[in-house]
């Protein structure tokens, strides 16, 4: 039954114009960036190198498929959780104010396999916008652009990998980075639950992001101790991969903290909904 | 007709914080019921079927479904139902025919494409399988919420207030869709409105519930159709067909309503007697208005209902 | 400033004496410098910069005179700005002030240390200190401070090609305490605000190693379009 409905679950989320809002902006937005990386990547590039450049010169190819894909990767990965939000929020919520929430609950399938098939269906969204965000990042930018060595920007300094150590590191940091959206998708999925429309959790969602996101930000030791725990922290740690040496220890920290996030958001939405009085 | 219950509800409360929905309500169905359940708005209907459908846990009281209940068997009980609950919501984004074929994908039953395009020409919707739901008017969602009901051969079907905002001819054909069901299908139906006229027409069974509370329970014919009857009487002197009326049946409390009407408990094979007896004493009787007691009651709850 | 170290150079010139006069000193380093019309190497280019990692780089570096230069390579490589034609273009207008200060024994060479000092005060260079091989004419070590660009000092090592005075091996020390980092879009919060005030240090090196020239082959100009 589990599969059964999280089938149904790919239909509706198919069949949903909404779905396909984010996938539109995404494309438009790596479209726009390439654009502007094209017209002006140079500018860019200094940008990032302008204050070592006084002493150094940088020769080679920079502006290559590689770092652009890496920059639309670290521009996006802010703005891809309001369009998983977006369709996440919806599902429980959704119905609720649909009122297909009843048809569903009054058929022969527990609720906990109705919040796990919408669980696994965001999932699978959130994957499927994470291979589009890849392929348009990654293969239209190494189209255009070719490929090349990756200058990329810690805040420890300048990182340059070669270009044939950098497939694998997008390949890694796209799957932190899915776990990281998943962790987006869970928890609008806990507050889909909780609501009778689907304007309040995705609202809630992005509330959530920005406020850790905020408390992440402020370089005050009082939150040193709450940062670590944050998921919008790790929010980030795909951006690990592309540090020399790796940090494995931070990135193992990170994943362990976003799948214990996931566990527990699916959790209390799995607890909510198999307690809530269908009223709507 | 079997009198195998499969609803048994007893002593059913729910409390929506403050508020108490559902304060005592019991009642049984039996299989092949076309059971009524009736009650104004805000009685409690929509919450006890919610109750009968796990939509809703109740505070207390017990709710039994083909002798099982929801605590340990919840699937197998909802495999057997079929229902739609004060209006049929689908996905409005997808066609009849794929909100179909969502449903019946986890209604436990395998129902085929076959089976769905049998099931929208039964409703009535054979050629509008394809469309989708957003373009459809109330009485064809209607219609399509019957047909999702149906598609996987359910032995119980539950309809809240199935009618409410059709027009009259959609009324009709709900009505008779029901009424198929019993014939054709042998289906137990359990029906809610606040119509009495409705539950009159196609139940065999009823329940009377307001305020939370059961007020009567048993079969249709028995309860409408009673001998005791409450009748208006208008004549040209009301004083004096009332001392025509007490002298010759004294234990009668007639009731003057104005200078021209009467009101008073009769049976039905009386009422002819009690007119003839105006007649003769040569009182013109102008209109006889014989009143069901239990329409009488019910009437009364509608319209305290509306003057509060 | 640089008036005033010129006052002083002029000042100490008397007292100087010396086999060789600074002006032939430099002036034979030039010449051998300009003997190459062109030229093309192979590099190994390792850097050693706080704030920048990058892994050893090969690349191909093309020159002609008179300050045409290039560098080819398949992955980043990081260079110093200055070092490969700025000392040649510098001495070749001959309008400076050079001074020998003393004798230094550097890299198992004993070496004349020259002053040079710009007399406009217009250009970018403000102090070119020189280690300079009198045997060999070449330069040893150079440490050169420009208005912009710090102070970065070089050392060079000499093999097949020492007759062109074109270096095997040369060592950069840059001063990078001019280097910031410019706010990162998305701020790396892996790491706590303590751990981000780490003290990093300000001398970084690249180490240019250099391999198979073709000197004087003939390069067109087309090359460094």
């Amino acid at each position: 039954m589990l599969l059964k409905n999280t089938w149904n679950e790919f239909i509706k989320i198919l069949s949903k114009p909404r779905s396909y809002l984010g996938v539109g902006a995404l494309t438009l937005l790596i479209g726009i960036i390439i654009f502007a990386m094209k017209a002006d990547g140079k500018s860019i590039i200094s940008f990032v190198t302008a204050s070592f450049e006084q002493t150094l010169t940088f020769n080679g190819h920079i502006l290559n498929g590689y770092l652009i894909a890496f920059i639309i990767l670290q521009m996006l990965i802010v703005h891809v959780p309001l369009l998983v939000a977006l369709v996440t929020g919806d599902l429980i919520a959704g119905e609720a104010a649909m009122g297909t929430i009843r048809m569903l609950a009054t058929k022969p399938i527990s609720r906990t396999n109705i919040v796990l098939s919408k669980f696994i269906a965001g999932a699978a969204y959130t994957l499927f916008i994470i291979i589009w965000m890849g392929f348009l990042a990654l293969f239209v930018s190494t189209t255009i652009f070719g490929t090349g060595d990756v200058i990329v920007l810690n805040s420890d300094g300048l990182v340059i990998l070669p270009e044939a150590d950098v497939l694998w590191r997008f390949g890694a940091g796209f799957c932190v980075a899915f776990l990281s959206l998943l962790t987006v998708s869970s928890l609008s999925i806990c507050l889909s639950a909780f609501a009778e429309n689907s304007i309040g959790p995705i609202v809630a969602t992005m509330s959530v992001i920005i406020l850790f996101t905020i408390i992440g930000s402020l370089d005050v030791t009082v939150f040193d101790t709450i940062k670590p725990y944050l998921f919008t922290t790790h929010m980030v740690s795909w951006r690990s991969f592309f540090e020399d040496p790796v940090p494995w220890s931070t990135i193992r920290q990170s994943v362990i903290i976003l799948v214990a996030h996931n566990v527990v958001l699916v959790a209390i939405a799995i607890v909510r909904f198999n307690k809530k009085d269908i009223t709507s | 007709m079997t009198t195998e219950p499969i609803i048994r509800v007893d002593h059913l409360a729910k409390r929506f914080g403050t508020f108490e929905a559902v304060k005592d309500v019991s009642f049984t169905v039996n299989r092949g019921d076309v059971f009524g359940f009736l009650g104004p708005n805000g009685a409690g209907k929509s919450t006890t079927i919610r109750c009968l459908l796990s939509l809703i846990r109740p505070d207390a009281g017990k709710v039994e479904l083909f002798g099982k209940s929801y605590a340990n068997e919840r699937s197998a009980i909802l495999a057997n139902i079929g229902s739609i609950i004060e209006k049929p919501d689908f996905y409005r984004y997808l066609s009849a025919e794929r909100n179909l074929e969502i449903f019946a994908r986890i209604s436990g039953a395998n129902v085929g494409k076959k089976d769905i395009a049998e099931m929208l020409d039964f409703v009535g919707l054979g050629d509008r399988g394809k469309h989708k739901v957003k373009g459809f008017s109330h009485g064809m969602k209607q219609r399509l919420g019957i047909a999702q009901t149906l598609l996987h051969q359910p032995e119980l079907i539950i309809l809240d207030e199935p009618t409410t905002g059709l027009d009259p001819q959609g009324i009709v054909e709900i009505r008779n869709l029901i009424l198929r069901l019993r014939t054709e299908q042998n289906k137990t139906v359990v029906l809610s409105s606040h119509q009495l006229s409705e539950i009159e027409l196609i139940a065999n069974r009823m329940v009377i519930i307001n305020k939370g509370k059961t007020i009567v329970e048993g079969a249709v014919k028995d309860l409408l159709d009673a001998n005791d009857l409450q009748v208006r009487i208008e004549t040209d002197d009301a004083v004096a067909a009332k001392s025509v009326i007490l002298s010759a049946h004294p234990t009668i409390e007639v009731t003057q309503l104005n200078g021209r009407e009467l009101e008073f408990p009769v049976l039905k094979d009386q009422v002819h007697l009690i007119n003839q007896l105006l007649v003769n004493a040569g009182i013109p009787v102008h209109a006889i208005e014989p009143k069901r007691k239990l329409e009488d009651y019910f009437m009364n709850i509608i319209s305290s209902e509306h003057v509060a | 400033m640089i008036k005033i170290a010129q006052l002083l150079l002029l000042l100490a010139l008397p007292l100087l004496s010396s086999a060789q006069t600074v002006d032939d000193i430099l002036s034979k380093v030039l010449t051998k410098l300009n003997s190459v019309k062109d030229y093309k190497v192979s590099a190994t280019i390792k850097a050693n910069i706080p704030m920048i990692k990058i892994l050893p780089n090969e690349a191909t570096i093309y020159f002609k005179q008179k300050d045409k230069f290039k560098v080819e390579s398949k992955g980043i490589t990081i260079l110093p700005k200055q070092g490969f034609t700025d000392i040649n273009n510098f001495l070749a207008k001959k309008d400076y002030i050079a001074v020998i200060n003393d004798t230094v024994t550097t890299g198992g060479v004993k070496t004349y240390l020259i002053s040079v000092i710009p007399n406009s005060a217009g250009g970018e260079m403000i102090l070119a200190k020189l280690w300079i091989d009198p045997e060999r004419s070449v330069i040893m070590k150079s440490q050169i401070t420009t208005k912009s660009n710090g102070t970065v000092t070089t050392s060079y090592t000499y093999g097949d090609q020492v007759k062109y005075g074109l270096p095997s091996k040369m060592v950069f020390e840059i001063d990078i305490k001019k280097f910031k980092l410019p706010k990162s879009v998305a701020s790396d919060i892996n790491k706590s605000s303590a751990e981000k005030k780490k003290k990093i240090g300000n001398k970084g090196t690249i180490t240019i190693t250099l391999t198979d020239y073709q000197v004087n082959k003939g390069l067109s100009d087309s090359l460094f379009k």
